[in-house]
């Protein structure tokens, strides 16, 4: 399988922790662990954006780095699929990540839970469907996201299987 | 937090101890010469860590640092995939190199991490006087940048946005052996470790 872009334009856009991108070119997130890689994709525009989303939420007063928590990453990419053309109806959402990968540190490590909760919850008071899901569990997980290929998302997970969401 | 140049080089000093200590256990246990390299400091954007650690497998094996210093950091034993039989089959006393990986293995990546880790900490602790442990060990195998994400994030009442990674390499030709031995301090540890070296070296101490 071909996990690169492969159309041979734009080289794809791996997006970092608490960055975002939007477009219709191919992007990625690499080794996603207890972080989610947030997807708003539109149907109809073949257009999408991808955000490396770390924490539920951000702190009172603070504006910087709005793709890092899932408070703020939700509605800023909705805006700015909204301002790129996209009819609200089109969008969905696609979630990957939120692994719990230590088990000794259980206590204070299982933030993959709580970003996938806080996600959820965002979604469903901006009344978007969530359509594609592949969270939790306690593997690390690399994802390309394909905006012309009809949101297709392959997801590499660090036990060496592959799924499509 | 900005690391001056003076800085930077204190903390190589302080990690060329400590990886120099877990060299020469490394060296005793795989009874072979290690090769270790200069230790890289890095001040690095948390956007742009997937530059330093990628996707690719690799054993790592994980310890908070406790003792006389703010705890909060960790340190980390990664051994990329192509090794982490050789080594082990140099531990275990065993030859092939397509096995799969069983309970033994996993204890024996717990050991030599406790030992290695153990032995860093004891380098860096005795050259600053204090005393510093590790916690007990976890192990994972996955990716290692989705390993050192979940650590960030879990420091969570700290919401940062940059980290110092320090790595340094060490390598038996011999087995064809690779491993690194990583520190990320949080901020407060860093910033006592940084004033404790600055006491040391400052004239007149």
């Amino acid at each position: 399988m071909d996990l690169q872009g492969g159309e041979g334009e734009s080289p794809t856009v791996i997006v970092g922790i608490g960055e975002y991108c939007v477009g219709n070119g191919v992007m990625s997130c690499i080794g996603l662990g207890s972080c989610i890689g947030l997807i708003l994709h539109s149907s109809d525009r073949q257009v999408g954006s991808l955000a490396h989303v770390m924490l539920p939420a951000i702190n009172p007063g603070k504006q910087e780095r709005p793709g890092k928590y899932a408070d703020t990453a939700v509605p800023l990419l909705l805006k700015e699929m909204i301002a790129k053309g996209c009819r609200r109806s089109s969008i969905v959402v696609k979630i990957a990540g939120g692994a719990s990968m230590f088990k000794n540190f259980a206590g204070t490590l299982n933030i993959g839970e709580r970003n996938v909760e806080a996600i959820r919850e965002v979604c469903t008071g901006l009344n978007l469907s969530i359509v594609g899901d592949d969270t939790g569990g306690v593997v690390g997980r690399t994802i390309f996201y394909y905006p012309k290929q009809q949101g297709k998302i392959v997801v590499r997970r660090g036990d060496g299987t592959i799924v499509e969401i | 937090m900005p690391i001056t140049a003076s800085q930077a080089d204190a903390l190589r000093e302080l990690g060329n101890i400590g990886a120099a200590h877990a060299a020469t256990t490394l060296s005793t246990m795989l009874m072979s010469n290690i090769e270790m390299d200069v230790p890289e400091i890095s001040l690095v954007d948390i956007s742009r860590i997937h530059e330093y650690v990628g996707d690719d497998l690799a054993a790592l094996v994980l310890f908070q640092v406790m003792g006389e210093v703010t705890s909060g950091g960790y340190l980390l034993l990664y051994i990329p995939k192509r090794s982490i039989v050789r080594l082990t089959n140099v531990m275990l006393g065993m030859t092939d190199p397509d096995r799969d990986l069983t309970e033994m293995d996993h204890s024996a990546l717990l050991e030599i991490g406790n030992i290695m880790v153990s032995a860093f900490l004891d380098g860096t602790a005795g050259l600053l006087n204090i005393v510093m442990l590790p916690s007990p060990p976890s192990l994972v195998i996955d990716m290692p940048h989705a390993a050192i994400e979940t650590i960030l994030a879990a420091q969570e009442h700290s919401d940062i946005n940059e980290v110092v990674i320090f790595r340094t390499e060490l390598k038996s030709d011999e087995h064809a052996i690779s491993s690194s031995i990583f520190l990320l301090p949080n901020e407060p540890m860093l910033n006592e470790i940084l004033s404790m070296l600055e006491t040391l070296i400052s004239p007149g101490s």
